[in-house]
């Protein structure tokens, strides 16, 4: 395989200015991380101290293998929503090593809302229950949480994807013989109650830990009887009368002891074999990248820089190098594994969607993950290219990437927009992970044509009306359309939505992706089987 | 060729003693036999001996101070003789009376001797009456109404003293005279119970002085050398730790002096046996301390130096035999070092530790007189010395060097040990430079204390290493994660 | 969560993370030292390598205690297995015990069963060597248990008296 050889000018005045831009995005990034996750009221704190609670991270840290990655997922959710009120949507999830163990860590964050659930709490909680559905892990359940938040119930509780779905993932993972392990670490009230209710092995804390489908005040309501949280569904009353819960621990780090030596008792199953070779480190530093990828979005970049920054040996073994140019296809290896790239190298053709629909058979026959590498505006369009069947060979590729059985891999690196985010292998194409770097923007269209398009529907409705526009008018309306469509197509309003598993620190990606890889490898792959492809 | 009187010797005694004696006795073409309590079953006295009787006590202790049932073991193993090694009885004349109203030899002085010798009180007053120094005293049993004042009109410091004791036990030091009474009742209840002996007396105690002792030897003819002097000033309260042959602190003429001077006590007191008389030494003056009238813990060391056997010596005097050489023929010969290994921990003042030997090797070029034996446990029942590691070398610089070397070399798991302290003070300047007195250990507490981050990173590192969940849990992570470490995004 | 090893009744945190072949890296809270390894020979022995140097180690594994020596130093370590370390202990039941604060031999006991006792009242009389110390009661209440005779040895921390709470 052969070594990518940079073309990069590191001293160049362009790497340097996008250097520096792109280092303060990640401090940024950084930064609103660190504040999601520390930043919390003294009086939160105080409150956790005085019941006797450890803080969410340091819960997670104890439960964790020391000196092992911990790759959290939607680190940003609900970071434009709530006002900003509920960061992490009051839940930490990621994949952690425990007692040797790839798993799913879910843990409720008591210090936001009393560990609330937000419609966007539960989707968070889907979603990581979903991933370890795909990816077979076991899932660990800190459970804190004050059930769901009422004045929001109806978009969290009654769809198909609503909080119901927490409790129809965890039977699905029972189901499949993927243990999870919960620790009542607070009241686990209602429909929380079934989190450890549904967990293969269960432990209350003792005094803090609670469950029960309706709490005192409830019970005080409905029946008139006086009951204590502790004589009601406590731990001692769960683990030696009813049954619900295994083990009653003295004390959270007690109970995260006994939820390590349970873990330890797990099976570990043979990981799918995948081609692997020994693991190298990319010959160009990941640091480069911050001088690589441009400052302004519009500018395009060879992916090819990208790549060497991220695999083993900065080795590409790059397919049809001279056809379709547009979309970059070909061979390395991550961290040891085998992948197949697939990254935009500037607008999607037809020749490009042929050679990438072919290169996804090639690679799911040969049993190679995929990684897709969003930069895209889209399919060209215009009249002689719908005549050559543009959206024809689009739809092969969109054929191939829904049906391809190896996991694949998403990370925006810098736009995705139109039928290129779905050819690309975007969220609906249930790619294992999705990641964003933080200056991507993903959205129908790109925001400047976006802002046109709405201007003009503007303009003839207020036309129709009898209006007409001045110059000066047209630009009043198009600014506040732009800015708001450029704030709802930010990497961070989508990870806010959960569109995607978080965003990344463009270094970081390869580590990411190591552990993504690694953890996909838990479940099989099946035969490749395609639909109908339009020829 | 002599023939012995007997032919099996009974050791009244446990421990490293008995087992070294044994030795000898086999040397001799005599049978041994001992006696023993059942917690020292798996000691190496007990294998090594041709005969082991179980005895008995409502302690371990009072089993070896048990005199009817140790005279039954004698009878039982044949002994025409019994040899009481040191504590226990060995000092008690009644024992000795005891052993020889029951037709068997005393292996030590005539019971005489040991009344007149083992009563500390006694002993001064002999000595003194004969012109040999003592210290500045008061005596209980001279009046007792007065004892108290006496003792205050001698002047602080003063060291209070249980008459029938002996090895420290019971000794008080009094610096503030305000104490005096609480001290005395403090050390007349620990004399009644350590030897059944309440009476006391009070000295002028000498701040800081050597310990140097002369052992002697006499025979039924009248006999009597010395075998040079110890020195056994490296001590904590008022127990030996290190002691060595020659005394680094005397010049020819004291040495002379001092030799001279016990050779003299010992023939005044018509001494027919081993024996060590015992003196403080400051500013150039020695005042008589007391006599023992038995072998003594630290006797290797002039084994070592003049390559005479004592125990053997004491054999043949009890036999009968005269001394087979004279003073002129006794040469001193390079230097000896002897540690006691004990189960204790100097680091936490000294507390005794118990435990099991589970792991036991000793290293070679030293003698070692053991106790223990691997799969014994060690109790506090008794006292704690484990072993002595004794080095000889042509110079006390050579002998430091190799003692210290041996006891890196002992190799006892299963309970703590002094270990690493001995060597401590063998690496310490004043011992090295021979500057010490009995007050040394106390001045330097940071010998005892050690420094418990000493080397702490390798023990850490082998526990981790030899704890299966520790590298279980190392080897279980993926080696991806592994190389990944604690990163995060 | 970290494993913990006790030294002089000092708690350390340590973790093993692997290294190259065979080696690791030991991970102290405040340090990492590595690379770290053990190669055993024979039962008792073996050679321990600590950041390049190596050192000749005796160990014996006894249940949770280590007992090693190095260069002349024998240290016990003792292994604290989280399940058990971190489950509480009643603090009301474990103040009702008097321990021995180290090995020795009682002397006198002071007390006999069914005697109610104050804080700070003598119990018993132990003798460590050449010390003698009064064990006190460290709070009000009745003696339910006397766990020796006098004339016994002891090993450290046994339980020497039991209290029952007044009146219950």
């Amino acid at each position: 395989m052969l070594r990518i050889a940079s073309g990069a000018n590191v001293n160049s005045q362009d790497f340097r200015q996008n250097e520096l831009h792109n280092r303060r995005l990640s401090d940024e990034l950084k930064e609103r991380q660190r504040a999601v996750r520390f930043q919390r009221p003294e009086r939160e704190l105080e409150r956790l101290r005085r019941q006797n609670k450890l803080f969410v991270r340091d819960r997670i840290d104890a439960l964790l293998d020391p000196k092992t990655p911990f790759l959290e997922l939607s680190t940003l959710a609900a970071n434009k929503a709530y006002n900003g009120e509920v960061p992490g949507a009051a839940q930490v999830v990621g994949i952690g090593i425990v007692a040797g163990r790839e798993v799913m860590v879910h843990a409720d964050d008591a210090s936001v809302k009393g560990g609330a659930w937000y419609p966007l709490s539960v989707k968070k909680i889907v979603r990581a229950l979903d991933i370890a559905i795909e990816n077979r892990l076991s899932v660990i359940h800190l459970c804190d949480g004050a059930g769901g938040f009422l004045p929001f119930q109806a978009e969290f509780f009654a769809d198909r994807y609503f909080a119901g779905r927490i409790l129809r993932n965890q039977s699905i993972l029972s189901k499949m013989g993927v243990p999870q392990v919960a620790i009542a670490m607070g009241h686990c009230t209602a429909g929380a109650a079934y989190v450890p209710a549904l967990s293969e092995f269960s432990i209350m804390v003792e005094d803090t830990g609670a469950i029960f489908l309706g709490g005192p005040p409830v019970v005080k309501a409905a029946t008139g009887e006086d009951v204590s949280a502790q004589e009601l569904g406590g731990a001692h009353m769960h683990t030696s009368v009813s049954g619900t819960s295994d083990y009653s621990a003295s004390s959270e780090m007690h109970a995260i002891a006994i939820a390590r030596d349970i873990v330890a008792r797990f099976h570990r199953a043979a990981k799918t074999p995948i081609d692997q070779a020994a693991p190298e480190p990319p010959a160009y530093d990941a640091s480069e990248l911050y001088g690589i990828i441009p400052k302004d979005p519009r500018v395009q970049f060879d992916m090819r820089e990208i790549i060497a920054r991220m695999v083993d040996g900065s080795r590409f073994h790059e397919y049809q190098p001279r056809f379709g140019t547009s979309l970059l296809c070909g061979f390395a290896r991550l961290h040891g594994y085998q992948i197949g790239i697939l990254a935009n190298n500037g607008v999607l053709l037809s020749e490009s969607a042929l050679k990438g629909a072919h290169f996804i058979q090639l690679c799911d026959k040969n049993r190679t993950p995929l990684l897709f590498l969003q930069n895209t505006t889209g399919f060209m369009v215009g009249r002689e290219y719908e005549r050559r069947g543009i959206t024809k060979d689009g739809a092969k590729l969109i054929m191939a990437v829904s049906g391809a059985s190896v996991p694949k891999f998403t990370v925006v690196c810098n736009s995705s927009h139109g039928a290129g985010t779905y050819a690309m292998a975007g969220r609906a194409f249930d790619p294992r992970f999705v990641f964003t770097w933080p200056q991507s923007q993903i959205s129908a269209m790109g925001a400047e044509q976006a802002a046109g398009v709405l201007t003009h529907v503007k303009a003839r409705q207020l036309a129709r009306d009898g209006g007409r526009l001045a110059e000066q008018e047209l630009a009043a309306i198009r600014g506040p359309l732009l800015d708001e469509y450029r704030e709802r197509s930010s990497a961070y309003y989508a990870t806010s939505e959960i569109w995607d598993d978080g965003i990344l620190d463009p270094v970081d990606t390869r580590s990411a992706l190591a552990i993504a890889l690694s953890a996909s490898l838990n479940a099989p792959i099946e035969a490749p089987h395609y639909g109908v492809f339009r020829m | 060729m002599y023939t012995m009187p007997f032919d099996t010797v009974l050791i009244a005694n446990r421990g490293e003693i008995a087992a070294r004696i044994i030795k000898t006795l086999r040397k001799l073409g005599l049978r041994s036999a001992v006696v023993y309590h059942e917690v020292d079953a798996r000691s190496p006295a007990v294998s090594m001996a041709d005969t082991a009787i179980l005895i008995s006590g409502h302690t371990p202790i009072a089993a070896y101070l048990d005199i009817a049932q140790i005279i039954a073991a004698a009878h039982k193993a044949g002994a025409g003789a019994v040899h009481p090694g040191y504590g226990f009885l060995s000092e008690q004349a009644q024992f000795a009376t005891a052993v020889i109203k029951a037709g068997i030899a005393f292996i030590g002085p005539a019971p005489e001797t040991i009344e007149l010798m083992g009563d500390k009180i006694r002993a001064r007053n002999f000595v003194q009456s004969n012109g040999f120094p003592v210290a500045p005293a008061a005596i209980e049993e001279d009046d007792p109404a007065t004892f108290v004042s006496r003792a205050r009109a001698i002047g602080t410091p003063l060291l209070v003293k249980p008459s029938g004791g002996a090895g420290g036990k019971g000794m008080r030091i009094v610096r503030d005279v305000d104490a005096l009474e609480g001290e005395i009742e403090q050390a007349r209840s620990e004399g009644q119970r350590y030897f059944g002996d309440h009476r006391l007396y009070v000295e002028s105690y000498i701040e800081n002085p050597r310990h140097i002792e002369v052992q002697v030897l006499g025979d039924s003819f009248g006999n009597i050398v010395h075998l040079f002097e110890r020195e056994c000033s490296v001590q904590r309260r008022f127990q030996k730790i290190i002691e060595e042959a020659p005394s680094p602190a005397l010049s020819p003429e004291l040495r002379k002096r001092v030799c001279e001077t016990a050779v003299g006590i010992a023939r005044a007191a018509n001494y027919q046996n081993a024996g060590t008389v015992e003196f403080i030494f400051d500013a150039g003056e020695f005042y008589f301390l007391e006599m023992n009238t038995r072998l003594q813990v630290e006797h290797p060391v002039t084994e070592m130096i003049t390559g005479i056997d004592l125990v053997a010596e004491q054999v043949y005097a009890t036999a009968g035999r005269e001394l087979g050489f004279a003073q002129s023929d006794i040469v001193s010969n390079g230097h000896a070092i002897e540690l006691r290994l004990y189960a204790e921990a100097p680091e936490r003042g000294y507390v005794p530790t118990s435990g099991k030997v589970l792991l036991l090797e000793y290293p070679s070029g030293v003698r070692i007189d053991s106790g223990i034996t691997r799969g014994q446990p060690i109790t506090t029942a008794f006292d704690p010395m484990l072993a002595k590691i004794i080095a000889h070398s042509p110079t006390r610089t050579l002998a430091t060097a190799t003692a210290n070397h041996a006891i890196q070399g002992v190799i006892l798991l299963g309970c703590e040990t002094n270990a690493s302290f001995l060597a401590r003070i063998l690496s310490d300047e004043s011992f090295v430079r021979g500057q010490f007195h009995t007050g040394y250990l106390e001045e330097n507490p940071h010998i005892a204390a050690g420094n418990s981050a000493t080397g702490l990173p390798a023990f850490l590192a082998s526990a981790a290493l030899l704890t299966r969940q520790v590298r279980e849990s190392a080897d279980a992570v993926p080696a991806l994660h592994a190389s990944l470490g604690d990163w995060r995004n | 969560m970290y494993h913990s090893v006790e030294v002089d009744g000092v708690d350390h945190q340590l973790w093993l993370s692997p290294c190259q072949s065979g080696s690791y890296h030991l991970h102290l809270r405040d340090q990492v030292i590595s690379p770290v390894a053990f190669a055993q020979y024979g039962e008792n022995s073996g050679v321990l390598t600590v950041a390049g140097e190596t050192e000749r180690v005796r160990f014996v594994i006894e249940g949770d205690l280590i007992h090693v020596h190095i260069r002349g130093i024998m240290r016990v370590l003792r292994y604290r297995d989280p399940l058990r370390t971190l489950a509480c202990v009643n603090q009301e039941e474990s103040s009702l015990m008097t321990r021995a604060p180290m090995p020795g031999v009682v002397v006198t006991i002071a007390v006999s069963p069914g005697q109610p006792v104050s804080a700070g009242a003598a119990l018993m009389m132990i003798e460590s060597m050449k010390l003698e110390t009064i064990i006190r009661s460290s709070q009000d209440g009745v003696v339910d248990g006397i766990h020796f005779k006098e004339g016994e040895s002891f090993e450290r921390d046994a339980v020497l008296i039991t209290l029952s709470k007044e009146g219950r």
